[in-house]
């Protein structure tokens, strides 16, 4: 470990210097010219928007790909990484969005996983965790098995899994997308700590207020180039947003109320239950209206995929009534339900809203192969299709040089435009969005925002699923709280923060608000306190 | 492009076509008086294929885009790649149609002809072949290539000349009588390799196909040899019994995968042993079969009432005759084509073998279209034996032929699951079957042949992955060059995006990325300085 006292200064050579990085991909250009910069012992912050190429740019820097063009210099030497073992000789780790640990393993047998000659699996491995532990604060105990550890806990694991392997610096790729406020709190002290031992931590996120608490010095990065540092002393958040994205921020805004009083889709107790027993969808009832938005928030994996597979046919209710308009679809097909009129909006494109490898116009027949006009009788209707996919991509803007381009070539946001173009033509009356904007550019996400109002003032109700709070909060008429399966609280989208709705993401409740009476769950008081996460 | 001047109009396709054909034709008829007539056919397309190429600016052409959709005229790969591919294809078609021709007509006339044929399909590739089909057809080249090289290897380190066992094959496997059982092997073989295919598009193995078609053959021969039925109804009745066992057979394995989750490589496998040990069981006197002939039993033969006439080859030279059920084959080969590019079965078929996640979560039921493409793939599977049952032997005895099923899968992976593809790879793999037959006359070992075979197959699957998966990749490139795009970016003004009627329409020679002048302003333009 280094032994340079409290960090926060250029003492000595850079931590980490990327000059000129420029990494290509077939059909776009992910870096160039990226200039950066990292002093030792500090705390430093990329920011920058979806699919600004951060991911990318950590993925060269921790050895996953080789840049095309620019230079690496780690303290002061220029280094050449062919693979992330190479990244860890030279002292820098990653700590993934994604956790990689195993769930049957213990914290001790997760950390020393492909480590295990640096002190063996036994006692001296035990006891390097427990040293590490204290040094920077992380209260990690070796013995605990993985399944029993909460988020913030993990992260935690995977921070220790990295010094474990000698880190100095550390990458930490979005590190709060998982955490709720006060998680993130609790990160920030970890960070903090890390620094005053004097290790660098480089922090990849587009969460502005967060970079500015924790950050020493911040570097913005849009379109793939890096085009500012900033001191976060002297930075306000509106000016590093504006430098991320460029020109307007769109906000999600408020306006007149479309709600009406026809409900059209009713759930009513549904409870949906996994192979082992547990019910990861618990008594959830709600009704979602004509012209409403019902948003739904919660940590990922309390249900609300499961819950979202079952509104659409694709798992079993194990009990309880989904009702669309009058009729009990509970057990009806996943085509039966889309050709009813409700429309999907998939949460993993790439799994279940496109066909990779088809042309764009064979896309617009996927979840439409019964009807018009993919379709005419047992015939696929070629012209109608491709017709059809020109309209999308005409009034949905989607960039794309024709149809006849494989699915594949589109960039993530363009698909999901079409997506969305795709699934709200025919008139749904009902529309399924879970996460509707993730992954996608600033500007094709309000563009996508502007879509889903302009359908509910023309009538369509939607169940909005996100992680993105200020989504949820701008475009929601109702909005429910989701943990461990059930509807915990009911929040009123105009003056709930999100901190409000992260507190009540991990059980903590909603401080002083007023109690629902249609939707949360029995017996479940928004204002009681569950215990925490 | 080409330098010589143009004349300052547009043409219309068709005419262009028109004038290809006919400087195609008129060249080697007139080259004819001078050369051999192979020369002046070549002569003659490579003549009509520079005109097109010269003529290419001042057409319209709609849909001048490949199935990539990127604009492709133009293009460095379209001039290094997709132009010699498609001059060499025309080429070689001018000479097979006048080779063809020969048959029947004079040497000029076919030669002729043949320019003719080979001039129009100049025009057609030039302007129609993507950069994919290209790919592909330069991908089976060059594999074709590299299995001679190793097959010539072989020949020589065993002390044997390549060229002359080459000559002698061809020669041998040219002659009229080979042709015909090259073609009626073909038709067999391509009707297990479309059995073979329908299953590959789901992404399902089926192996069984072996096992589908003896059963089907014996059984339905059995049916033909004991049920006497008036003419039509006979060969209707023991197709549909074939067709209905070999459906079964391969449901079985279908089923099991469905409601239990067995893997039908396994289970197929284990149901064409179990077929076999049927086939034995049935296949003795006092159960299905009587003595046909010393050391020999089968099914009592199909009265002649119930065969299938065959196709009499004299346009080919020889006496024998083609399997009448070659009409069957085709109808088979179009029904699979069609079923699968035009029909909501077809679509679901190809979309559940692509992505199971997205066509569950659009409404396919996937343990039905599994089901259904193990029982279509059977039920053509059953209709493999029916060629040589119901136009040659008559009978299912010890010595029907064995084995087609695998032959099926070699195939259907040469033709690349394509019908037309399977077309080509059967008729290929027969010749190498009869051709091989002469060898032995010669001291060479037959299994030259095998080695083709199995050479061809490898090496067609390598190279047509390696080179279709950089053919995506560099498609990605151009399509992100023609958009000039970095990352992810706020959009710009429409005009950009409205691709479909920019960009592919005219056959004039712009440049990908000539899209910038649509409106891109150069924040956004392409690639790093």
């Amino acid at each position: 470990m280094s032994s340079t006292p409290s960090g926060g200064g250029s003492n000595g050579p850079a931590a980490v210097e990327l000059r000129g990085i420029t990494k290509r991909f077939p059909g776009v250009v992910a870096n160039h010219d990226i200039d950066i910069t990292v002093a030792p012992g500090t705390v430093h912050a990329i920011v920058g928007e979806n699919g600004a190429g951060k991911s990318t740019l950590m993925k060269t820097l921790y050895g996953m790909h080789k840049p095309d063009e620019g230079t690496i210099h780690v303290k002061g030497r220029e280094v050449r990484f062919n693979s992330p073992s190479d990244a860890i000789k030279n002292g820098i780790g990653m700590v993934h969005q994604h956790f990689m640990l195993a769930d049957n393993l213990t914290v001790l047998e997760n950390v020393v996983l492909g480590a295990e000659r640096r002190h063996g699996i036994g006692n001296k491995a035990r006891e390097q965790i427990r040293a590490l532990s204290g040094q920077y604060g992380l209260g990690v105990e070796p013995d605990r098995l993985m399944e029993d550890l909460g988020v913030g806990d993990r992260q935690r694991v995977e921070i220790l899994k990295v010094l474990y392997r000698g880190a100095e610096t550390i990458i930490l790729d979005e590190p709060t997308a998982v955490l709720v406020p006060q998680e993130v709190d609790e990160l920030f002290d970890n960070l903090r700590e890390l620094k005053r031992e004097g290790l660098t931590v480089i922090f990849i996120s587009h969460k502005l207020d967060e970079v500015l608490s924790v950050a020493d010095e911040i570097t913005v990065i849009r379109r793939g180039t890096t085009v500012a540092t900033a001191d976060p002393r002297t930075t306000t958040a509106r000016e590093l947003a504006t430098l991320m994205v460029g020109g307007e921020l769109p906000v999600p805004e408020l306006r007149e109320s479309t709600v009406t009083d026809h409900v059209v889709l009713s759930l009513d107790g549904v409870t949906v239950t996994s192979a082992d027993g547990r019910n990861v969808v618990d008594d959830v009832s709600v009704d979602i209206r004509k012209g409403e938005i019902v948003g739904i928030a919660g940590v990922e994996g309390n249900g609300q995929s499961e819950l979202i597979e079952a509104i659409m046919g694709m798992r079993r209710v194990s009990s309880g009534h989904i009702r669309l308009e009058g009729d009990d679809v509970t057990s009806w097909t996943t085509l039966r339900i889309r050709e009813a009129g409700v429309g999907y909006i998939p949460e993993d494109r790439h799994r279940h809203g496109v066909l990779l490898e088809s042309p764009l116009w064979e896309n617009r027949v996927l979840g439409h192969q019964t009807r018009e006009p993919s379709v005419r009788g047992p015939w696929i209707n070629k012209a109608g299709a491709r017709q059809d996919s020109e309209r999308i991509v005409a009034e949905y803007d989607v960039r794309t040089p024709n149809i006849d381009v494989i699915a594949d070539a589109l960039s993530g946001g363009n698909q999901q435009k079409f997506i969305i173009g795709r699934e709200m033509s025919g008139r749904p009356r009902f529309l399924v969005a879970a996460h509707p904007t993730r992954g996608v550019d600033v500007g094709a996400q309000s563009a996508i925002w502007e879509q889903l109002r302009e359908a509910r003032a023309e009538g369509l109700a939607v169940l909005l699923i996100s992680a993105d709070l200020d989504e949820l909060i701008g475009m929601s008429d109702t909005l429910h709280v989701i943990l461990r399966g059930r509807l915990v609280a009911e929040a009123d989208p105009t003056d709930v923060t999100p901190e409000q709705l992260g507190s009540a993401m991990t059980g903590a409740g909603l401080a002083g608000d007023r109690q629902s009476d249609s939707g949360a769950s029995d017996g479940t008081d928004g204002e009681e306190n569950e215990g925490g996460a | 492009m080409s330098k010589l001047p143009r004349p300052d109009m547009t043409m219309s396709g068709p005419v262009a076509a028109a004038i290809a054909v006919v400087l195609g034709a008129g060249v080697t008829a007139g080259l004819d008086l001078a050369l051999l007539w192979w020369a002046a056919l070549i002569i003659a397309v490579v003549v009509a294929f520079g005109f097109v190429a010269w003529t290419a600016p001042l057409i319209s052409m709609k849909r001048g885009a490949g199935s990539g959709g990127a604009k492709e005229e133009g293009t460095a790969l379209h001039k290094t790649l997709v132009m010699p591919t498609a001059l060499i294809l025309a080429v070689v078609s001018g000479l097979l149609s006048a080779w063809l021709l020969d048959l029947q007509l004079q040497e000029w006339a076919a030669a002729l002809i043949g320019g003719a044929i080979g001039a129009a399909l100049a025009f057609l590739l030039f302007h129609r072949l993507s950069t994919m089909l290209a790919l592909s057809f330069a991908a089976v080249f060059a594999a074709g290539i590299l299995a001679i090289g190793v097959t010539a290897a072989v020949l020589y380190f065993s002390g044997i000349t390549p060229l002359d066992t080459f000559d002698r094959m061809l020669e041998y496997g040219t002659r009229p009588n080979s042709m015909v059982q090259i073609i009626n092997d073909g038709i067999t073989y391509y009707l297990a390799a479309v059995a073979v295919a329908i299953g590959f598009k789901m992404k399902l193995f089926n192996i069984g196909v072996d096992g589908q078609y003896r059963l089907a053959a014996l059984l339905s021969a059995a049916v033909g040899g004991y049920l006497i039925l008036p003419p039509v109804i006979s060969q209707f009745v023991v197709i549909v019994t074939a067709v209905a066992v070999g459906g079964v057979w391969a449901g079985i394995a279908g089923y099991l995968k469905v409601a239990r989750g067995v893997s039908e490589v396994i289970s197929t496998i284990m149901l064409n042993s179990i077929a076999t040990g049927i086939t034995a069981y049935l296949l003795t006197e006092g159960r299905l079969a009587v003595e046909i002939s010393t050391n020999n039993i089968g099914t009592p033969p199909i009265p002649e009432s119930g065969w299938v006439p065959g196709i009499p080859a004299t346009f080919l030279g020889s006496e024998r005759e083609i399997f009448g059920l070659l009409f069957l084959a085709v109808a088979v080969g179009i029904g699979y084509w069609v079923m699968l590019n035009r029909t909501r079965f077809g679509f679901e078929l190809r979309a559940t073998g692509q992505s199971k996640t997205a066509a569950e979560a659009s409404g396919v039921d996937v343990k039905k279209m599994v089901f259904l493409s193990m029982l279509f793939s059977g039920m053509v599977a059953g209709l493999v034996g029916l060629p040589q049952l119901l136009g040659s032997s008559h009978y299912y005895a010890l010595d029907f032929p064995t084995g087609i099923g695998f032959i099926g899968i070699a195939i259907a992976l040469l033709g690349r699951n394509h019908p037309v593809g399977i077309v080509f790879a059967s008729l290929f793999w027969a010749f190498l079957n009869q051709a091989a037959g002469i060898l032995p006359f010669d001291g060479i070992p037959q299994e030259i042949a095998v080695i083709a075979q199995a050479t061809i197959v490898l090496t067609v699957v390598v190279v047509y992955e390696v080179v279709h998966r950089w053919g995506r990749r560099y498609q990605q490139q151009q399509i992100g060059k023609q958009l000039g795009r970095t990352t992810e970016t706020t959009p710009e003004p429409a005009a950009v995006s409205h691709g479909p009627e920019h960009g592919s329409d005219e056959g004039d020679d712009s440049v990908p990325g000539r899209s910038k002048e649509d409106g891109t302003d150069d924040k956004s333009g392409g690639e790093a300085q």
